[in-house]
């Protein structure tokens, strides 16, 4: 499965990544050698396998559906440069 | 000038010989005078985070705490409140946390005193520390050469003497590889036994917090405030914390060590393989008996992380939008190109490279070949741990293949960069604790070996590495330190 240059600004797109023209070449050979390491695993017998997700085999613990949380709003907004009047402002989304 | 363990500095303080405010004072200096020729710390101007350390009242009430007056420093991919927590990145370059993390949180309630936030590599993607957007960390050891990643800057900190213990985060090796090369003891405790609420994410399935320190009795110190359950943390086990100082006496006669055939193939150079053969002879005098074992699946333990790791990654760090926290362009018109234009000049290459690797092995078409089959070998991986530990305590391997390579030399290769990881990767896709310490040098270079125990039996590994050290002073051995003003930049 060789990755293209397509590939690679079809991934940007959905990353939401810019990369300049000059850094894509770059990108694209590093990736064929990272794709080609990857590779190895298909030689890997796992019929029957089941995927493992998580180290313990352990399951999403729920809690009580109660609020625990206090409204910081203007605390969690100090590290924002767009916050404004308890908002996000951002370039315009709908025409 | 020497370095003091935790253990030590408990003795110095409850004899009187300093209070808590001199010894901070004495590692801030410390840091100001030498850190210029390592770079380990991105934050060191801080205020002491702990109140009772300006007041000597305060410090009689809090007697009873564990770590009293003990500095320590945290990598910076821990949140501390009011304290600027940047992970290495141009990102999060102005970050400032309004909470603390839970682990920090528990150290503050047992009176430790931070003392600054060390670099790092970027969002911990690395192996070297020279993704860090605040400049590569250099080993205290040879400023030639790097400390290891991603845990870098605290490794240096703690070699170097510039802080007695240090916190770091483990993925993929990141603390055990750095404590390798520096030449103290880094243990990654199991997933799920310390919280990483406040811990920025790379790798959910894979992080852990950790300890850098200069002995395993000084990792039990510090590891039995640090772990707990926390309810804050989805991943966190309820599973008590032992007192893990009262384990490093235990009789260790007749426990039994597996040798991965895996790991001793004759691919490490006979330097190395001498000091891992002698570091062996060292544990069958304290009457540990060996057994060659078998992981036949750890050959995949790099492709396997290479594309776990990256897919986590990718999703993580698309929260990273310059919206609501992190690096943010200015008179830009179009949200696309905001987010985009955000992320590009926040993130380094190594990031950026690893969100698209990660973004491909989810994508559409290449979910099933890439990262449900990763998933799948990861429990092939487990299952051969599973089955050695029915016939064995601990395993002992390297923990890696050779001592610090020099800066510069691998950072366009990045394969080559992420072999560095072949030893510890395996533990991290299984969850299970494993602790790096140090078995001698290599032409003046430190060099680790490398314990591994089944979940939650940290206890085991800080009790054999105790009984290690106390045959031993590798730990014990310090670089040579020039002040940031005698030293060649």
């Amino acid at each position: 499965m060789a990755i293209t240059k397509s590939d690679i600004e079809h991934l940007c797109g959905l990353s939401k990544l810019n990369l300049d023209d000059d850094e894509i070449p770059i990108y694209l050979q590093q990736m064929t050698d990272i794709l080609e390491m990857i590779e190895q695993l298909q030689s890997a017998d796992t019929d029957e396998i089941i995927p493992m997700a998580h180290p313990l085999d352990m399951h999403q613990r729920l809690r009580e559906d109660k609020v625990i949380d206090t409204n910081d709003r203007d605390i969690y907004q100090k590290n924002s440069l767009s916050a404004e009047e308890g908002f996000y402002k951002v370039p315009k989304v709908i025409e | 000038m020497e370095r003091f363990t935790v253990k030590a500095i408990q003795n110095m303080l409850s004899d009187k010989q300093i209070n808590a405010a001199e010894l901070f004072d004495l590692y801030s200096s410390r840091i100001t005078d030498y850190d210029q020729s390592f770079n380990a710390f991105i934050t060191s101007d801080v205020e002491p985070n702990v109140e009772y350390i300006t007041d000597d009242k305060n410090q009689e009430s809090l007697s009873d705490a564990a770590l009293t007056g003990i500095p320590y420093a945290a990598k910076d991919i821990f949140c501390t409140q009011g304290i600027r927590t940047t992970c290495g990145s141009k990102m999060l370059e102005n970050f400032i946390p309004p909470y603390d993390a839970t682990v920090i949180k528990n150290l503050k309630q047992q009176g430790a005193v931070l003392l600054g936030k060390t670099n790092m590599d970027e969002f911990a993607m690395g192996s070297s520390n020279e993704t860090s957007y605040f400049g590569s960390v250099h080993n205290p050891w040879d400023r030639e050469r790097t400390p290891g990643g991603s845990s870098g800057g605290s490794a240096a900190a703690v070699a170097a003497g510039l802080a007695p213990i240090a916190l770091g985060t483990d993925t993929g090796g990141s603390i055990r590889q750095p404590a390798a090369f520096t030449g103290i003891t880094g243990l990654k405790p199991t997933y799920g036994r310390c919280s990483r609420y406040g811990m920025v994410a790379f790798a959910s399935s894979l992080d852990q917090a950790g300890i850098l320190a200069l002995s395993a009795e000084d990792t039990a110190i510090f590891l039995e405030s640090m772990a707990g359950f926390d309810p804050l943390d989805s991943t966190s086990v309820e599973e008590s914390v032992p007192q893990y100082s009262q384990y490093l006496e235990e009789n260790i006669k007749g426990k039994i060590i597996g040798l991965p055939k895996e790991f001793f193939d004759g691919s490490l150079a006979s330097p190395y393989e001498a000091l891992v053969a002698e570091s062996i002879d060292s544990y069958k005098k304290l009457g540990i008996v060996f057994k060659e074992i078998s992981l036949p699946n750890i050959g995949y333990s790099v492709p396997t992380y290479y594309v776990v790791a990256p897919a986590e990654c990718s999703s993580n760090l698309a929260r990273y939008d310059g919206v609501r926290f992190g690096y943010h362009s200015k008179n830009i018109e179009d949200l696309d190109e905001f987010y985009r234009t955000n992320r590009q000049i926040g993130f380094g290459e190594e990031v950026k490279r690893r969100i698209i690797t990660g973004t491909y092995v989810l994508s559409a078409g290449y979910y099933d070949a890439y990262y449900l089959k990763a998933q799948k070998v990861r429990q092939l991986i487990n299952q051969d741990f599973e089955r050695a530990f029915e016939s064995v305590d601990i395993i002992l391997g390297p923990t890696t293949q050779t001592s610090a390579f020099k800066l510069g030399e691998k950072v366009d290769d990045p394969v080559s960069m992420y072999m560095n990881d072949i030893y510890t990767i395996s533990s991290n896709l299984a969850g299970l604790p494993a602790i790096s310490h140090p078995i001698g040098f290599v032409q003046g270079l430190p060099y680790g070996l490398q314990l591994i125990a089944p979940h939650f039996k940290e206890h085991d590994l800080l009790n054999l590495t105790h009984q290690y050290q106390k045959v031993t002073d590798w730990h014990q051995m310090m670089p040579k330190l020039s002040m940031s003003s005698e030293s060649n930049n």
